[in-house]
């Protein structure tokens, strides 16, 4: 689509921080209702599975193995969803790992997909980058369109207090199954994506240090509004690549201006300092964190940012 | 061969056990899921690791300074991770404790690299044959230490006046500061207790897999919330009794079933439950409260 606008390497991170993106939506549309799941990744796995059985073992073309793939996550995150209607907090939180667990168990010993071998040579979906933006697009109109409805407001109402909605007539059966399915289902969209963009995936790919890192989206970007999740994401997963942008930059200083002291010792301490290699790009992720959950437990993102934007694109239109 | 896997299982029960126990005691005085506990139990290995092949030091000094040093990394994680952090949104306080876990994880990565260690042999090998029975001299040493922690620890709780104020305020903050106990104390001296036992049990895990990597935090973390699950959330004997229960089920389902089944069953055994029975088995509290 960008074909020619774009290098592959900024292609490719741009395809990835979409993916999160999406996948952080469907960690939130069940927050919305507060259920907590630390099983996206496990949804992920099932919808980038199903698709792929879908193009490489069917035949199918890949618009009609990404919504398969989004209703094969969705029809059992509804299944799951009966049973976690009835526990919350930390045993939701559990009860969704393990879950997670056991798809990727039940993937590893699965032979028809390649178990422990993973499955191989997914057709390659060059529009990826396409797909990705056009989806963030509905689900951003979807989310804002909620938060104003009706089923937005009972999902709030469900979060502060269950037996409170309960009593003022919201079914809280109905909307919290409708909201854990929704996000399953997203979640089972965002691994078809990536599926068809890695070509391979193994029963390793989708496992729960991804959906911690789901989660840190959400949390991080603010979890009260609908532009949280994908503030979080984008933030989170651009954040390492710009560090590395600063490294860049800084190698254009002219030599002539750090070929003394102390000023070369400025360079080498700034330039090592940003020298991130992994280890230690995760190390300050983790110092953020913890940061960013002292100065803004509520996230990047909240209810009274938000307001405070749009008094001042108010303000300035009146000025 | 029954009573052989019987044995076996017990053993890799009774590091789950120390794991959980240090969650459920987190989880009982704070009502929090603590992240980091994996990660201290790995530096204790390390930390046990390193005293008996460069300090040189005998394998009971390898577990005490594991155990210090835990105790003193478990301190810096309530003061970090967790004092700092708003207590009034569930989520805030997992999120930081992840990044504490990301932190020491890669900390570990970046000093060690990314390799296994392999745990020099420290204690005499020998083989202790009982009726049909073998056991290993490293097997009892390791069911001998989590045992007497295990007692110790009980012994601790139920008859010591800082252990009544740990199950006081386990169960009420209000009411335990009304009667004159100090909670903040009390909440940092568990971190303290449990990242202790998390330490040893590390030792413990390096001894018995005679290797030591930066990645084995996570499933011990992971194998300690299930145990705690199962023992009851808070339930310091539950989690004893779950942890060596789970640790004999995964042995007995890989010998009998397969190893890819293993992990399927422990799991399995935590969604049933969750689902049927989620104060536990031995539990006290509901799941509308957690």
């Amino acid at each position: 689509m960008f074909g020619g606008l774009i290098d592959n390497y900024t292609q490719s991170i741009l395809i990835f921080t979409g993916i999160n993106i999406i996948a952080a939506y469907s960690f939130f549309a069940p927050f919305k209702t507060g259920q907590v799941s630390l099983g996206q990744a496990g949804f992920m796995a099932i919808g980038a599975y199903a698709s792929a059985i879908m193009t490489q073992k069917m035949g199918l073309p890949f618009a009609l193995a990404l919504p398969i793939g989004g209703v094969a996550a969705g029809v059992i995150g509804v299944i799951v969803g009966f049973p976690a209607l009835r526990i919350k907090g930390v045993y939701l939180l559990l009860l969704t790992l393990g879950l997670s667990e056991i798809i990727q168990v039940i993937i590893l010993s699965w032979d028809y997909t390649g178990g422990a071998q993973g499955f191989r040579n997914i057709p390659f979906n060059r529009h990826t980058i396409g797909w990705c933006f056009g989806l963030i697009v509905v689900l951003m109109i979807f989310f804002a369109r909620l938060e104003r409805s009706s089923l937005g407001r009972a999902m709030d109402s469900i979060q502060q207090d269950e037996t409170a909605a309960e009593a003022m007539g919201v079914d809280v059966v109905r909307t919290k199954l409708f909201a854990f399915g929704t996000g399953a289902a997203i979640a089972g969209l965002a691994g078809a994506l990536f599926a068809h963009q890695t070509t391979y995936v193994d029963s390793t790919t989708f496992n729960i240090l991804l959906s911690i890192e789901i989660l840190t989206f959400v949390v991080v970007g603010g979890g009260s509004t609908c532009w949280g999740p994908a503030v979080g994401a984008f933030v989170l997963t651009l954040l390492p690549q710009l560090l590395r942008t600063f490294r860049d930059a800084l190698e254009l200083t002219p030599v002539s201006w750090t070929n003394f002291y102390p000023m070369n010792r400025i360079y080498d301490f700034l330039y090592d300092f940003l020298d991130f290699e992994n280890a230690k790009r995760l190390i300050a992720f983790g110092v953020i964190l913890i940061v960013m959950m002292i100065v803004r437990p509520d996230g990047l993102l909240t209810r009274d940012s938000m307001r405070w934007l749009s008094l001042a694109r108010w303000s300035a239109k009146h000025a | 061969m029954f009573y052989q896997q019987l044995i076996n299982g017990l053993m890799l029960g009774a590091s789950y056990s120390l794991v959980a126990i240090g969650y459920t005691l987190i989880f009982g005085v704070l009502n929090l899921l603590y992240f980091s506990h994996g990660e201290v139990f790995m530096v204790g290995a390390f930390v046990g690791l390193f005293l008996v092949l460069y300090a040189g030091t005998n394998i009971y000094v390898a577990l005490l300074g594991a155990m210090i040093v835990c105790a003193i990394l478990g301190a810096l994680a309530f003061f970090v991770a967790v004092r700092p952090v708003p207590k009034d949104r569930p989520l805030a306080p997992l999120i930081s404790t992840i990044g504490l876990t990301i932190i020491l994880q890669n900390l570990a990565i970046y000093v060690f690299g990314g390799q296994q260690f392999s745990f020099p042999e420290t204690i005499h090998q020998a083989l202790y044959h009982i009726g049909p029975i073998t056991v290993s001299s490293v097997q009892l040493f390791i069911l001998g230490v989590a045992i007497t922690l295990m007692v110790a620890l009980w012994l601790f709780i139920e008859r010591t006046k800082l252990g009544r104020a740990m199950r006081a305020v386990a169960e009420n903050h209000e009411t335990a500061a009304l009667l004159g106990v100090n909670v903040n104390r009390v909440v940092l001296i568990t971190f303290i207790i449990g990242s202790g036992i998390a330490g040893v049990a590390g030792v413990l895990d390096g001894l018995k897999n005679s290797s030591v990597s930066p990645f084995m935090g996570l499933g011990a973390a992971v194998k300690g919330l299930i145990v705690m699950l199962l023992g009851g959330l808070g339930n310091v004997p539950g989690a004893m009794i779950a942890g060596l229960l789970l640790g004999t089920i995964e042995i007995l389902s890989a010998a009998y079933i397969g190893t890819t089944e293993r992990d399927f069953f422990s799991f399995l055994i935590l969604i049933l439950i969750l689902l049927y029975r989620p104060t536990g088995l031995f539990g006290t509290r509901t799941a509308e409260q957690g």
